[in-house]
C-alpha cells in the first residue's frame, strides 16, 4: 500500500504532458478556405505598371494569386524567389499574379527593386476588395486556381519550392 | 530610419550568453553548498544570481535601444516595430511578442531571485542553498530558451527597409504598458514560494519556518497577479469593443488558474502556520501554483490554443512542455517522498471551526481550478482524441463556476468569524444573527425596488451578509480595545487594524472582492444593449441616453499615416452628456479592423459605444450601444483588493508586535503559537 502513493506522479504528469504534447503541429490559425472547390472570384484591376489585368485575359490557363506586402518580412522576402522561379519555369503554362495587400505602390516598387522583379503582374488592390473576396487573413497567402477557374488549394504562410510543387500539382501544373 | 547592423544587439546577445553562464554557475554552486560544501559557494552563487540580473537588465536595455532606433537587422524589431512607431510604443514592444517577453521575464525572474537571496543572505542557512538552486534552475531555463529556440537578438539578412509594426491590439491602448508587466511580476514572483517549498521538502525542515517566510513572498506576487488580471479585464473592456470584460479566453484562464491556487495557498498556509494542519495540502498548492504559471505561459505563448494572445507558432513550445513535465514530476516526487514527514501532526478541530472553513475554502478553490483547467484544455483533448474542433464558451464556464464563486462568497463571511478549534452553536448564533437580518432586509428592499435577477439579488444579499460580519467584527474589536485602553472609537479602530495588519488587511481584500462580486453580478445581470443604424442627424435611445450621429470621418491617424481610422462622431445626452468618437482602425499588419470603442464612465454606469459598420457613401453608421451598470466598481474593487493586501504585508512596528489585541484571540491564548 505504501508504495502506491508513487503512482500519483505518473497519474498526474503523464496525461497532462500527453495532452499538451498533442497540441504541437496544429496551427490554430490554419483555417481551411471555404473557397476551395468553388469558382474563384473574377476581377479586372489596375497593375503596378499602370496597365489593367482581368480574369478573362487569363484564357483558360491555371493561375496563382499571391497576396503580399513590402512590410511582410521575412515571410514575403523568403517566398519571393520561389514565386519568381515558378514564373520562369512554367512560362505560359502558369500565370503568377501578385496582389499588394494593404501596401503603398511606391513601397511595393521599392521591394521589387530590392529583391528582384521577375516580371509577373502585381495588382494594386485599392480598398482591399480582392483580399476581402478571397478571405485573406494575412500575407503571404496564395491561392491556386485551375484552368477551369476553380480554387483548388491555398497556402497560408510562405511558400517553399517543395510546397509550391505540391500545391501546383493540385491545379495540374508541373506533372 | 533603420540604422543597419549596430553593436547594440550584439551586446544584448552577449549579455544573454553571460546570463546563461552565470545562472548555470549559480545552480552548481548552490547545489554543492546545499550538499554541505564550502559555505563560500553559497556566497559566490548569490553573486552569480545578482550578476545574471544585471545581464538580463543589459539585454532588456539593448532590446529597448534596438526598438527605439528601429534597428531592423534584429528580426524581433523588424517584426514588431516600424519607423513610424512612437517611442512609447517602441519601449513597451519589449513585451509585445514572444522573444522579447521572455527577455523581460528573465529580468523579473532574476530580479526576484536576487532580491530574495540578498535579503536572506545571513539567515535560514539550511533552506537558502536549496532556494537558490531552485531559482537558478528556473532562471537557467529562461536563459537557455533565449540562447536556443527563442533568441530575441536573432539577426535578419538582408536587412529590411521597413518593419512590420507593432501588433495592432497592443498599440491601441496605454494599458498594454501595464497589464503584461503586472502579470509577469506575479508569474515570476510565484517561483519564490515554490523554491521555498522545494527547499523545505528537500531539507525536511517542514515546520512553520518556510511558511512564515513565504507568506509575504506569496502575497506580493499575488498582488501583482491580481492587479494584472484586473488590468487585463479593463484593457479587454476598453479595447476589444464587445462590451464585456471577461470572456473566459484561454489566456484569461491561464492567468486565473495560478491565481486560484495561490489564493488557496494563502488561506491554507494560515492553518498550516497556526494549527500545523493542512501541510500536505499547502505544499501541493504551492507546487500547483508554480506549475500552472508555466502551463499558463505555455498555453498563452505556444500558439497551441488560438486566442488574441497567441502571436506566433514557435519552437519554444516543446521547451516549455519539458519544463512543465520536469518541474511537476520533480516537485511531486519530492512531495510524495516526504509525505510521511508531512502527515498527521495537526491538532484535531471541530466540524464547525475556522480550520474547516479554510478547508472548505481550499476545496472550492481547487474545484474552481479543475473546472477552469478542464474547460480550457477540453478543446485540446477533443482535438487529440476525435480530431474535432470544439470551443468551450463563456456559458459553460459561467454555469460551472458561478455557484462555486457564490459558495466562496458565503464562506468569506462565515470563515473569519468562526473561532479556531471548534465553534459552539451559541457563538455561531451570536455572530451571525445581525448579519443574517441585515442581508434579509436588503434582499427584501431590492426585491421591493423591482430587482428580479436571481444571481444579482443573491450576490447582493450575500455581500451584505459578509460585510455585516466583518463590520461587526471590527466594531467589537474596537469597542473592546476602547474599553480596556480608554481610547476613543476612531483611535481604537485605527490601532486595532494597524496592529493586526494581517487580519484587517485580509478583511479589506474581502471588501474589495465583495465590491467586485456585486459589480460583476449587477453589470452582467442588468446591462442593456442594442444595435442601431443611423444616418447623420438621426437619434437613438438606450436606457436614459439619447445618442445622435453627427458625422462619419475616414482619415489616417495623425501619428501613423498607415493606420486608417473610420470614426463615427456622436453626441449623447442623459445622465452624462457630451460628444464621443467611436472608431474602427485598419492597421496594415492586422487581418481585421480593430475596434476602438468609446466608453463614458460614471460611478453608476458606463455608456459604451462601438462602431460595427459604416457606409462612406451615405455616411450611415451601425452602432452597438451598451449601458453597463456599476462596471467602474469592478476596477475600484480590484484597487481595494490590492490596497488591502499591501496593508496586510506592510511591516508592523516590531516593539508592539507582542501585544494581543483581539478579544477573541486574547481569550484563547493557547492557540496562538505563530
Amino acid at each position: 500500500m505504501r508504495h502506491l502513493r508513487w503512482l500519483l506522479i505518473p497519474i498526474l504528469v503523464v496525461p497532462l504532458g500527453w495532452l499538451l504534447f498533442t497540441g504541437f503541429g496544429r496551427d490554430p490559425r490554419a483555417i481551411a478556405s471555404p473557397l476551395i472547390g468553388q469558382a474563384a472570384p473574377t476581377w479586372t484591376i489596375a497593375t503596378l505598371d499602370g496597365a489593367t489585368l482581368g480574369t478573362d485575359e487569363l484564357s483558360g490557363r491555371p493561375y496563382i494569386v499571391n497576396f503580399w506586402a513590402s512590410w511582410c518580412i521575412p515571410a514575403c522576402v523568403d517566398e519571393h524567389p520561389v514565386l519568381a522561379s515558378a514564373h520562369e519555369t512554367y512560362g505560359d503554362d502558369l500565370v503568377v499574379v501578385g496582389v499588394l495587400y494593404q501596401d503603398a505602390p511606391a513601397d511595393a516598387e521599392g521591394f521589387l527593386a530590392r529583391y528582384g522583379d521577375a516580371g509577373y503582374d502585381n495588382l494594386v488592390d485599392a480598398g482591399g476588395r480582392l483580399a476581402i473576396e478571397y478571405g485573406v487573413t494575412g500575407p503571404p497567402e496564395t491561392f491556386f486556381v485551375d484552368a477551369n477557374g476553380i480554387v483548388r488549394d491555398k497556402q497560408f504562410g510562405p511558400l517553399t519550392d517543395a510546397l509550391m510543387a505540391q500545391r501546383l500539382a493540385s491545379i495540374g501544373v508541373g506533372r | 530610419m533603420a540604422t543597419g547592423t549596430g553593436m547594440i544587439p550584439s551586446i544584448g546577445h552577449a549579455a544573454v550568453l553571460i546570463g546563461l553562464g552565470l545562472t548555470a554557475y549559480a545552480l552548481v554552486a548552490y547545489v554543492l553548498a546545499a550538499r554541505g560544501g564550502d559555505p563560500r559557494l553559497g556566497i559566490s552563487g548569490r553573486r552569480a544570481v545578482i550578476g545574471s540580473f544585471v545581464a538580463a537588465a543589459v539585454g532588456c536595455v539593448a532590446m529597448m535601444i534596438s526598438l527605439l532606433t528601429h534597428d531592423f537587422s534584429v528580426l524581433y524589431v523588424a517584426e514588431n516595430n516600424a519607423t513610424s512607431t512612437p517611442p512609447f510604443i517602441s519601449v513597451i514592444s519589449l513585451w509585445a511578442a514572444l522573444e522579447g517577453s521572455i527577455l523581460f521575464w528573465a529580468l523579473l525572474a532574476t530580479g526576484w531571485a536576487a532580491l530574495v537571496l540578498h535579503r536572506y543572505r545571513d539567515r535560514h542557512r539550511q533552506l537558502i542553498p536549496w532556494v537558490g538552486a531552485t531559482l537558478a534552475a528556473i532562471n537557467l531555463f529562461f536563459f537557455a530558451v533565449m540562447v536556443w529556440p527563442g533568441n530575441p537578438f536573432l539577426r535578419t539578412a538582408p536587412v529590411a527597409a521597413e518593419g512590420l509594426g507593432p501588433n495592432a491590439l497592443l498599440q491601441n491602448h496605454p494599458f498594454m504598458a501595464l497589464h503584461p508587466p503586472l502579470l509577469y511580476l506575479g508569474y515570476t514572483g510565484l517561483a519564490v514560494p515554490f523554491a521555498f517549498a522545494i527547499a523545505a521538502l528537500a531539507t525536511k525542515r517542514l515546520d512553520t519556518e518556510w511558511l512564515r517566510i513565504v507568506r509575504r513572498w506569496t502575497l506580493i506576487p499575488w498582488i501583482f497577479l491580481t492587479l494584472g488580471i484586473v488590468a487585463g479585464a479593463w484593457w479587454s473592456y476598453e479595447v476589444l469593443g464587445w462590451g464585456g470584460y471577461w470572456a473566459w479566453d484561454p489566456v484569461e484562464n491561464a492567468a486565473l488558474l495560478p491565481w486560484l491556487t495561490a489564493t488557496a495557498f494563502i488561506h491554507s498556509a494560515m492553518v498550516a502556520e497556526r494549527r500545523s494542519g493542512l501541510k500536505i495540502w499547502t505544499s501541493a498548492m504551492v507546487i500547483a501554483t508554480f506549475v500552472l504559471t508555466l502551463v499558463g505561459t505555455f498555453l498563452t505563448r505556444s500558439g497551441i490554443v488560438a486566442s488574441v494572445h497567441s502571436f506566433t507558432q514557435s519552437a519554444i513550445g516543446p521547451w516549455f512542455l519539458a519544463a512543465i513535465v520536469i518541474s511537476l514530476a520533480g516537485a511531486l516526487t519530492l512531495l510524495v517522498w516526504r509525505l510521511p514527514n508531512l502527515a498527521g501532526d495537526g491538532r484535531p478541530s471541530g466540524t464547525v471551526s475556522r480550520e474547516s472553513a479554510f478547508l472548505f475554502n481550499n476545496v472550492l478553490f481547487l474545484g474552481l481550478t479543475f473546472a477552469v483547467l478542464f474547460g480550457t484544455l477540453l478543446p485540446l483533448l477533443v482535438a487529440a482524441t476525435s480530431g474535432d474542433t470544439i470551443s468551450v464558451g463563456a456559458p459553460w464556464f459561467n454555469t460551472v463556476t458561478v455557484p462555486i464563486f457564490i459558495a466562496l462568497l458565503f464562506l468569506m463571511g462565515v470563515g473569519p468569524a468562526l473561532p479556531w478549534g471548534s465553534a459552539s452553536w451559541a457563538t455561531a448564533r451570536e455572530r451571525f444573527a445581525i448579519p443574517v437580518i441585515a442581508a434579509v432586509v436588503v434582499v427584501g428592499l431590492v426585491l421591493a425596488l423591482g430587482l428580479r435577477d436571481p444571481a444579482s439579488v443573491g450576490t447582493l444579499g450575500l455581500a451584505v451578509f459578509v460585510a455585516a460580519v466583518m463590520g461587526d467584527e471590527v466594531v467589537r474589536g474596537a469597542r473592546a480595545r476602547g474599553r480596556t485602553r480608554d481610547e476613543n472609537p476612531a483611535l481604537a479602530t485605527w490601532r486595532l487594524t494597524t496592529r493586526n495588519r494581517r487580519r484587517y488587511g485580509g478583511y479589506t481584500v474581502h471588501v474589495g472582492v465583495l465590491v467586485m462580486a456585486v459589480a460583476v453580478a449587477i453589470s452582467s445581470g442588468l446591462a442593456t444593449d442594442r444595435t442601431v443604424t443611423l444616418a447623420p442627424g438621426e437619434t437613438a435611445t438606450i436606457g436614459a441616453y439619447e445618442i445622435t450621429h453627427d458625422r462619419l470621418v475616414v482619415e489616417p491617424l495623425a501619428n501613423d499615416a498607415r493606420i486608417i481610422e473610420t470614426r463615427a462622431e456622436v453626441t449623447y445626452s442623459g445622465p452624462q452628456s457630451g460628444s464621443l468618437g467611436t472608431a474602427l482602425r485598419d492597421y496594415p499588419n492586422s487581418p481585421t479592423v480593430v475596434a476602438t470603442p468609446a466608453v463614458r464612465t460614471s460611478l453608476a454606469e458606463d455608456l459604451y459605444v462601438t462602431l460595427l459598420a459604416s457606409d462612406a457613401a451615405t455616411q450611415t453608421v451601425t452602432l452597438h450601444l451598451f449601458v453597463n451598470p456599476l462596471v467602474v466598481w469592478i476596477w475600484i474593487g480590484g484597487a481595494i483588493v490590492g490596497g488591502g493586501a499591501v496593508f496586510a504585508i506592510w511591516p508592523e512596528r516590531r516593539a508592539r508586535r507582542v501585544t494581543v489585541e483581539h478579544p477573541q484571540r486574547a481569550a484563547r491564548p493557547s492557540v496562538e503559537n505563530a
